[in-house]
């Protein structure tokens, strides 16, 4: 009697009554188990998806911070670019404008060149002519003046001569000019 | 209901043996799947973390659809062991069991009442206390037994047992029901040659399937049931 009050007696039924026991005792190993997987499973788990996240957002946050870098310096690479290109614009545009007004400057100073050179030529032809003219004026009336005096014979005066030999050198410009 | 069990007394309650190896079994099996299953974790995870991850986030979805923001972390291990608890223990009977002298040690702990209905009460009193510790016992007890009118009293007390046995008794008629008809199914293959044999191997297969199916659904369902009624007890009625 005392073994059979201490030992629990195991019964074949046929499964009519009902087991209490068995909530309390499947209570406990489903809170061991829970307890169990928190310890080893969860815990861990747990962290190593918190990691994750973390480091996930922070790729995100970096890639973020070097695609505006990037940008950045894709901007400023093209501002660059640009400012080059209008600088040799400007460069070429103002050796276009220099080489225009020195080209301007050399006709001009050719053409005044030319203008006053032909200008003191035409002055020495005119006065190579006046000399010329007035020359041959003289050598004619003393030449014919010679050739009358020596040919009449007789005294004339000179300066009627003259008078006369100026009347025909005018007809011999006239004739010039025509 | 009516097939033999061993059993025995102990401060005046009575403990079934068959059902609580069923429950230990069950629970090693778990406890040996999560285990192998958390080593060497890595930040990038492959094969069985990403087993184990896959449920922590299925379970953690459950969770997150009745409980919000920070509440929702505590109840996350309880969600995915429950879970996981429950779809073991529906899968097991379907792989195997073990009988002995006509008894039947090792089967679904799940197809056994006291088993479904045990997670029941740890379900309910946890959204019991939940709701407590939430809104204070004055509030809780208002927005549980007294809502939409204090004569709706013993309709509310009605509705929290009904909660409790269709949560429990819900799980174990499925998990049963498909247990007994692949015991029956074995019978008849046993029992008339192979004129029996062949076709009932060829429904046991399918109704293994099914079963399966049964199992992993009873599993989902009574998760998201038991995060439907701590909602409801954390979050007062408007």
């Amino acid at each position: 009697m005392l073994s059979h009050s201490l030992l629990p007696t195991v019964a074949v039924t046929d499964g009519g009554g009902l087991y209490y026991g068995n909530m309390i005792f499947t209570a406990l190993v489903f809170i061991i188990l829970m307890i169990l997987i928190m310890k080893f499973a969860w815990k861990p788990l747990s962290e190593m998806m918190e990691k994750r996240a973390n480091k996930i957002a922070d790729d995100i946050n970096s890639a973020e911070k070097s695609r505006k870098d990037a940008e950045d310096l894709a901007k400023q690479r093209e501002d660059a670019l640009a400012k080059s290109r209008e600088d040799a614009t400007d460069i070429i545009n103002n050796a276009k404008q220099s080489a225009q007004v020195q080209s301007d400057q050399i006709i001009t100073t050719a053409r005044n060149d030319a203008q006053s050179i032909k200008t003191s030529a035409q002055k020495d032809i005119e006065q190579e002519r006046k000399d010329a003219l007035a020359n041959t004026k003289n050598d004619v009336a003393n030449l014919s003046i010679e050739i009358a005096s020596k040919i009449i014979q007789k005294e004339l005066k000179a300066d009627d001569q003259k008078a006369l030999i100026d009347s025909y050198i005018e007809g011999l410009g006239k004739q010039d000019a025509r | 209901m009516n097939d033999p069990i061993s059993t025995f007394k102990l401060f005046g309650l009575t403990f079934n043996i068959g059902n609580m190896v069923s429950v230990t079994v069950a629970a090693v099996f778990v406890f040996l799947f999560v285990f192998i299953c958390s080593r060497k974790l890595q930040v990038i995870p492959s094969g069985k973390q990403n087993l184990l991850e896959m449920i922590v986030d299925f379970t953690n979805g459950i969770v997150n659809t009745s409980v919000e923001g920070a509440k929702a972390k505590v109840y996350g291990l309880f969600a995915f062991v429950l879970f996981v608890f429950i779809f073991i223990s529906n899968q097991m009977g379907l792989l195997f069991q073990i009988d002995y002298n006509g008894v039947a040690y090792v089967k679904s702990p799940t197809s056994d009442p006291i088993v479904t209905l045990t997670l029941a009460a740890i379900t309910l009193a946890w959204a019991h206390f939940a709701g407590v510790s939430k809104l204070g016992f004055k509030d809780y007890f208002s927005s549980t037994y007294l809502k939409p009118f204090k004569l709706w009293l013993p309709l509310n007390v009605f509705e929290e047992l009904a909660n409790f046995l269709t949560l429990g008794l819900r799980l174990y008629g499925n998990i049963f029901a498909g247990e007994l008809l692949l015991g029956l199914l074995s019978k008849i293959a046993l029992g008339y040659g192979v004129m029996g044999y062949v076709p009932s191997v060829l429904v046991a297969m399918v109704w293994e399937a099914f079963s399966i199916f049964i199992g992993s659904v009873q599993a989902f369902v009574f998760v998201t049931l038991t995060f439907v009624y701590i909602s409801q007890k954390i979050q007062p009625e408007e």
